[in-house]
């Protein structure tokens, strides 16, 4: 075991963070909505403490701070002290940004945290918690507060035990906690006032102050602690409660929790960071374990680095904060659906097997139907039997690598909040069909053209607030960002109720880049698909905000590698529709295997709408040359397949082969032509630009049961070269 | 006798100013006003325990009153529902 297992206890601790926050977030929005409940604010209650508690086993004192600061506020809430409203949320909401900033920071993969925001949200976090009385004073000065605020490491003084400690005299089996915090303790921004309040919700307690350490007022240092209590709880309180209550200040207090005996045992004073031996997992038992594994022997050829994540989930439990008796009786909180952390590699290994295992099908298929070895022996029930089974196994580990695109979608807020900041426009974010599943692959990309187009919908497609009210609609704007399964297919819309393409001003733009001859004429469609031309989009057109360097060109690329499409629809006066379309998968697919001047082709199955043998009189020649065929009463485009790629002459005349009535993203069709139908077939995509070049007409390749290398036809690319008026279509397949 | 009102937050950032403004007053007979008083840190009450200490051995008053509800309850929670009666080694 070569890794650090302090370091994979870390890994694990930033993957549940990344979880908590998202935690976090979705239940600030569903309190922001009115969807929220007690139960929803003390679930974000919990994440802040999670995060709290974790950071703090790891020293990361700035993170630990503000997540301090923003539990307190929380708990102030979830006892009902001070009201959710609508302003706190907000206040919440972008505290939530900066704890995730603290904790990127923390990871360090982030920028460094913004001090002076942070000092300002911890500022107005305090306001909040304190009523009225505070905010002038501490909003007014956030550098002060913050010095004043910030950790200081005080040195670890343990104070003799006062008299109060002596045996209690209360009745067997009762729990006496014996508890003096230290300056650490306070500089933390803990107090022995809330955990002395959090104790007292476990059961009846009796606090008991000893002061005899507070020394004459001239000698006292005000922020050493010199208090010490002594607390008997009921016997019948869990003492995994009681130590959670002090979890995050185990280093930081002399705790002994002792359980009185009927003979009353000398008291024994344990510094807790020593003694405490924690009954149930938390990150200080995982370190523990951590340890005690480096000095273990090393296990014989453990395949893969695994503790730490196989004991992650129940860390994640042990942590939960002490829920008050009756949140727990009457709340029941949602059992947790038990998981694993498996490292990425080892699923694509497995997707790769997969992979294989499925052309060995198609392979061990063709090569019994080639030897004729009769149906009735078995062998062919068997291989039909055994193909349900591999497209089983396919569909099952597909499915472990299958994440909702909800973590995507869950980062959209913030953006949103920021640059409606930014623009001065108000914005209210819809989102739907988060439970939508695809693969991690696509789910990790589609945060950049998302975050890049719903920046751009909001600066450049919606209006200012004065402008809509001119309009005649609400100040604030709309922006929907939705995900659904189409035909197999994931679809993302980002759509705004905004002004709509300014059609006019596009052309213009483009005409005078140089992108189209001035004198063009262009459908509103084709204009609308200008702003997606590489060199449309520069630093002259663009705000601070859009303007990252990246057009919409580069967002068109990034989808199309992904085996994605994107077009747009917009309205004058009433917003634009970007509609993103990508595979759920870039691992199998769906095809027709088809064959076309003696190439064998696969045509993605989802596309096709139905296939037939055109007849002679179907056919016509638009403007003497452009072929179409009739189609339930419409003229589509037929496309010569062998002709378009290059690399032969189609079926002639064109009534000896098949058409297949394709369907691209959009609703275009168009008939493709080749010479005959194989079959139909799953296929295992092998990427071309991995291995060879991207070809325009061609989505990827396969390897056939036959060995043989088959491509795999870009539907959308040779529909939309059947419609493209203004330029050829530039064909780079070689041969 | 002299009157101090104690500000609303006792918490770690009052505890050194709450220390001087009351060292300054050592001597003379005291009233400490928690009327407004919302919420009081364990260091804050460590300098108020530590003045009723030293007030006592000076032979001086230092009374708590009037103590606002939030201060009420948080004392006893505290375990010191009293201030103004003999504390467990306050006076020690």
């Amino acid at each position: 075991m070569t890794e650090d297992p302090f370091e994979a206890i870390k890994a694990t601790f930033f993957q549940e963070c990344e979880e908590l926050l998202a935690d976090l977030e979705a239940g600030l929005l569903a309190l922001e909505n009115g969807e929220g409940d007690d139960e929803t604010i003390n679930a974000v209650f919990r994440a802040v403490h999670s995060v709290k508690g974790g950071a703090g086993a790891f020293g990361m004192e700035a993170l630990v701070r503000f997540a301090h600061v923003f539990e307190t506020l929380m708990d102030e809430l979830r006892a009902g002290r001070k009201p959710c409203d609508d302003a706190t949320i907000k206040t919440l909401l972008r505290a939530s940004d900066v704890l995730n900033d603290h904790v990127a920071a923390a990871r360090g993969a982030g920028a460094p945290v913004d001090e002076a925001r942070s000092a300002g949200l911890v500022a107005e976090l305090e306001a909040l918690t304190h009523g009225d009385a505070a905010p002038a004073a501490s909003a007014a000065a956030p550098e002060a507060d913050e010095d004043e605020f910030g950790f200081k490491p005080v040195q670890f003084d343990p104070m003799d035990l006062a008299p109060a400690a002596a045996p209690a005299t209360s009745g067997g089996g009762d729990w006496r906690i014996v508890f003096q915090p230290n300056a650490a303790l306070y500089a933390k921004a803990n107090d022995a006032g809330l955990l002395l309040r959090e104790l007292s919700r476990l059961g009846e307690a009796t606090v008991e102050i000893d002061a005899s350490g507070v020394p004459m007022l001239d000698v006292l240092e005000p922020e050493e602690g010199c208090l010490s209590w002594t607390i008997r709880l009921p016997g019948a309180v869990d003492e995994a409660a009681i130590r959670e209550v002090f979890e995050f200040v185990d280093g930081d207090c002399d705790l002994a929790i002792l359980r009185d005996e009927a003979e009353a045992p000398p008291v024994e004073f344990v510094a807790a960071p020593v003694a405490a031996p924690a009954p149930d997992l938390d990150i200080t038992a995982l370190l523990a374990a951590a340890q005690a594994q480096v000095q273990a022997p090393a296990e014989p050829a453990a395949p893969a680095p695994e503790p730490a994540p196989v004991i992650a989930a129940p860390a994640a439990e042990a942590k939960a904060p002490p829920a008050a008796p009756e949140t727990a009786a009457n709340a029941p909180v949602a059992q947790a659906p038990v998981t694993i952390r498996v490292d990425l590699d080892r699923v694509d290994r497995l997707i790769n097997l997969v992979g294989e295992l499925v052309i060995q099908q198609a392979v061990l298929a063709q090569r019994v139907s080639e030897t004729a070895m009769i149906r009735a022996t078995g062998v062919g029930q068997g291989l039909e039997d055994l193909e349900l089974l591999t497209r089983e196994i396919q569909d099952s580990v597909m499915a472990i690598r299958a994440q909702p695109v909800k973590s995507v979608f869950q980062r959209m807020p913030r953006l949103v909040r920021e640059v409606a900041q930014m623009t001065g426009k108000q914005v209210r974010l819809v989102t739907e069909g988060e439970a939508t599943e695809v693969d991690k692959t696509v789910v990790e990309r589609l945060a950049e053209p998302i975050t890049h187009m719903l920046r751009n919908a909001i600066d450049h497609g919606l209006e200012k607030p004065d402008k809509r009210v001119a309009a005649g609609k609400s100040a604030e704007g709309q922006v929907r960002l939705a995900a659904l399964h189409r035909s197999g297919r994931i679809v993302i819309e980002i759509s705004d109720d905004g002004a709509g393409i300014n059609r006019e001003r596009v052309l213009g733009i483009a005409v005078e880049k140089g992108l189209v001859e001035p004198d063009t004429q262009l459908s509103d469609e084709q204009i609308d698909n200008l702003i997606f031309m590489p060199g449309f989009s520069t630093a002259e057109t663009i705000s601070d905000v859009s303007g990252r360097g990246v057009g919409m060109d580069v967002v068109k690329r990034s989808i199309q590698s992904l085996g994605g499409r994107i077009s747009i629809t917009s309205k004058p006066g009433e917003g634009s529709t970007f509609t993103m379309s990508l595979p759920l998968t870039l691992a199998v697919l769906d095809g027709m295997v088809v064959s076309s001047a003696e190439q064998t082709l696969v045509a993605p199955l989802a596309a096709i709408v139905e296939s037939l043998t055109p007849r002679a009189e179907d056919i016509h020649l638009v403007g003497g040359h452009t072929p179409v065929i009739r189609f339930r009463d419409e003229f589509v485009p037929l496309v010569d397949v062998a002709a378009t790629l290059g690399f032969g002459i189609g079926p002639e005349p064109a009534s000896t082969g098949v058409a297949l009535i394709v369907e691209a993203e959009g609703g275009a069709k168009a008939a493709l032509l080749v010479d005959a139908i194989q079959g139909q077939r799953q296929v295992v995509i092998k990427s071309l630009e991995t291995n060879y070049q991207a070809i325009d007409g061609v989505a990827a390749a396969t390897i056939l049961g036959d060995g043989r290398v088959a491509l795999i036809l870009d539907i959308d690319a040779l529909v939309s070269n059947t419609r493209r008026s203004v330029r050829k279509p530039d064909l780079k397949l070689a041969s | 006798m002299t009157a101090v009102r104690l500000p609303a937050v006792l918490d770690i950032r009052a505890a050194g100013t709450l220390r001087e403004d009351l060292l300054a007053l050592r001597g003379s007979d005291i009233v400490l006003d928690g009327g407004e008083v919302e919420r009081i840190g364990g260091l804050c009450l460590q300098v108020l325990i530590s003045a009723k200490k030293t007030w006592a051995m000076d032979g001086k008053a230092l009374t708590l009153a009037p103590l606002s509800d939030a201060l009420t309850e948080q004392l006893a929670a505290y375990g010191c529902a009293d201030l103004n009666t003999d504390l467990v080694g306050a006076t020690g």
